[in-house]
């Protein structure tokens, strides 16, 4: 017992066929685990299932789940730039700037996103006569995931030494530079995974756009379930679209680090 | 902390007396599901407990049964998997007796006539539902509701915008984004009359509904008792009541219009 105890415990980066064996067991054992309890539950469930109904509407969940990437790889690249912006900002000597940025950081953190999304579709798009709802729905997306980027990237800013950054302006160093050259690359890797999690959350927080009738998703399988009344058959397909959204973002982020490990 | 202490005291002091209560009566409550967000059917008091048109009408099926009643709140598209799953003993929540709905559960005999009509835009030129269906058109719906299914089967060229509250689906209209908005006769009356500066309401039905308790499938005993209840519940006058203790005014304006009255 204890022999199969120390063979599945290892420690990172150990190399050889042995360790390799001993990962790929202890993912068939914990696959098995899970699978197996999941397995006991929908087997204790009394449903009558019915995937034909589902069938039917495979291109109605594919053109919804193919909104959703469309609306998650902008809202990723706008909200990156926002939060980034939104994180110099805050560390800008100009106070306006600087509190301009801390009022919206702390405004968008303290209000839960369906009452964003309502605000900025019914009242401020609509004070400015925008009606089309998508590029409003990705935009207060972005906003609201920039605020939480922006609390990372100066978590990150702010974790490099007051002392480099003093030697970095003794030898003469702009600000642009010290940016560049200085706190960039030090940060770059510590700000992959929890950026890879707010990504992922970017993905499954897109869902939300439904309720301004974004026809994205979540919303076609709510659809799906209301001409069919299969629930279960509707939103098993849901799960797994997000996951092929949101896995690939986890593996891309810890490539990624591992690619960051020694740059600096 | 000591608060939350003495809340989760007398919560459960509450919630014991309840059981107590429960037991003595002696028999299994009722658990009747709804979406509290539809009023006057289904909808909350002052002060938070659920009252209405379909919480009269749980509570008086519950005396006739001898059964004590408990209202269950959950999302109107949650309560047929709710009823399936043995979640639920009963639907009362101004659910229409569907084809569709009748192969997932049984209904009741109908307890009320009403149908699909029109909350418009004021300016919309649209005179019935097949004016609204062309290109450039966009008609708001509400999800899971008998009118996002007719306009999902029978609307071809306009756009269909799927929402999740009613009250967004009358904003949009409001705003003119949607050039209409279709749901219930009830619905619609009310919406515009709150709205009537921006909107119009036509309010005779292009499709006729009637609304049912849903059952679960097979549960015959259970399903005669309800329709003998809803059937001496009628001629008592207790459908009467409700409508005028709930909606005197809707019932009047009905029929100044000249449209059946349901209940």
């Amino acid at each position: 017992m204890t022999g199969i105890f120390s063979l599945l415990t290892q420690r990172r980066g150990e190399a050889g066929p042995l360790a390799a064996m001993a990962r790929l067991i202890s993912w068939l054992l914990v696959f098995l685990a899970v699978g197996g309890v999941f397995t006991f539950a929908f087997s204790q469930l009394q449903y009558g299932w019915n995937w034909g109904a589902i069938a039917d509407y495979r291109q109605k969940l594919f053109i919804g789940w193919m909104t959703t990437v469309a609306i998650s790889c902008v809202s990723l690249c706008t909200s990156l730039i926002i939060g980034l912006a939104a994180a110099l900002a805050r560390r800008c000597p100009f106070l306006p700037v600087r509190y301009t940025g801390t009022l919206y950081v702390e405004l968008i953190r303290g209000t839960p996103l369906l009452v964003q999304i309502l605000i900025f579709f019914y009242v401020v798009a609509d004070a400015f006569g925008i009606d089309n709802r998508y590029p409003v729905g990705v935009l207060t997306l972005s906003l609201f995931a920039g605020a939480y980027i922006s609390e990372i990237i100066r978590a990150g800013i702010e974790s490099v030494g007051e002392s480099q950054l003093e030697s970095a302006r003794s030898i003469g160093l702009t600000r642009g530079q010290i940016y560049r050259f200085v706190i960039f690359p030090q940060v770059a890797r510590q700000l992959i995974p929890p950026l890879a999690g707010q990504f992922a959350s970017i993905i499954k927080d897109s869902s939300l756009l439904s309720i301004i009738a974004v026809s994205e998703f979540t919303l076609n399988a709510q659809e799906v379930n209301a001409y069919t009344y299969s629930t279960l058959e509707s939103y098993i397909p849901l799960a797994v679209g997000y996951l092929l959204l949101t896995l690939p973002i986890s593996l891309a982020g810890r490539v990624l680090e591992r690619k960051y490990r020694y740059a600096h | 902390m000591k608060r939350l202490m003495t809340r989760i005291g007398v919560i459960g002091l509450f919630v014991c007396c309840l059981t107590a209560a429960i037991a003595a009566a002696g028999q299994e409550p009722l658990r009747v599901g709804m979406e509290l967000a539809y009023p006057p059917f289904e909808m909350t008091d002052k002060s938070g407990s659920p009252s209405g048109i379909s919480v009269d009408l749980a509570r008086d099926l519950g005396k006739a049964l001898g059964r004590p009643v408990k209202i269950e709140n959950m999302a109107f598209d949650g309560l047929i998997p709710a009823l399936k799953t043995g979640k639920i003993d009963l639907i009362i929540s101004s659910m229409t007796a569907t084809g569709e709905r009748a192969r997932s559960i049984d209904f009741s005999d109908p307890y009320l006539q009403t149908g699909l009509c029109l909350l418009l835009k004021k300016d919309s030129p649209a005179a019935t539902i097949r004016d609204l269906d062309r290109l450039g058109r966009t008609v708001a719906v509400k999800k899971g509701t008998t009118g996002h299914l007719y306009a999902a089967k029978n609307l071809k060229h306009a756009r269909l915008l799927v929402l999740d509250k009613e009250a967004a689906a009358v904003l949009e209209v409001v705003q003119g984004k949607a050039d209409a908005f279709i749901y219930d006769q009830m619905s619609v009356y009310q919406n515009w009359q709150r709205n009537r500066a921006t909107t119009r309401a036509i309010l005779a039905p292009f499709q006729k509904e009637s609304w049912a308790i849903g059952i679960r499938k097979g549960n015959e005993p259970l399903r005669r008792q309800i329709n003998d209840f809803i059937r001496s519940y009628r001629l008592s006058g207790g459908f009467d009541r409700l409508g005028n203790r709930y909606m005197k005014e809707m019932k009047q304006e009905f029929k100044r219009l000249g449209y059946p009255f349901f209940l």
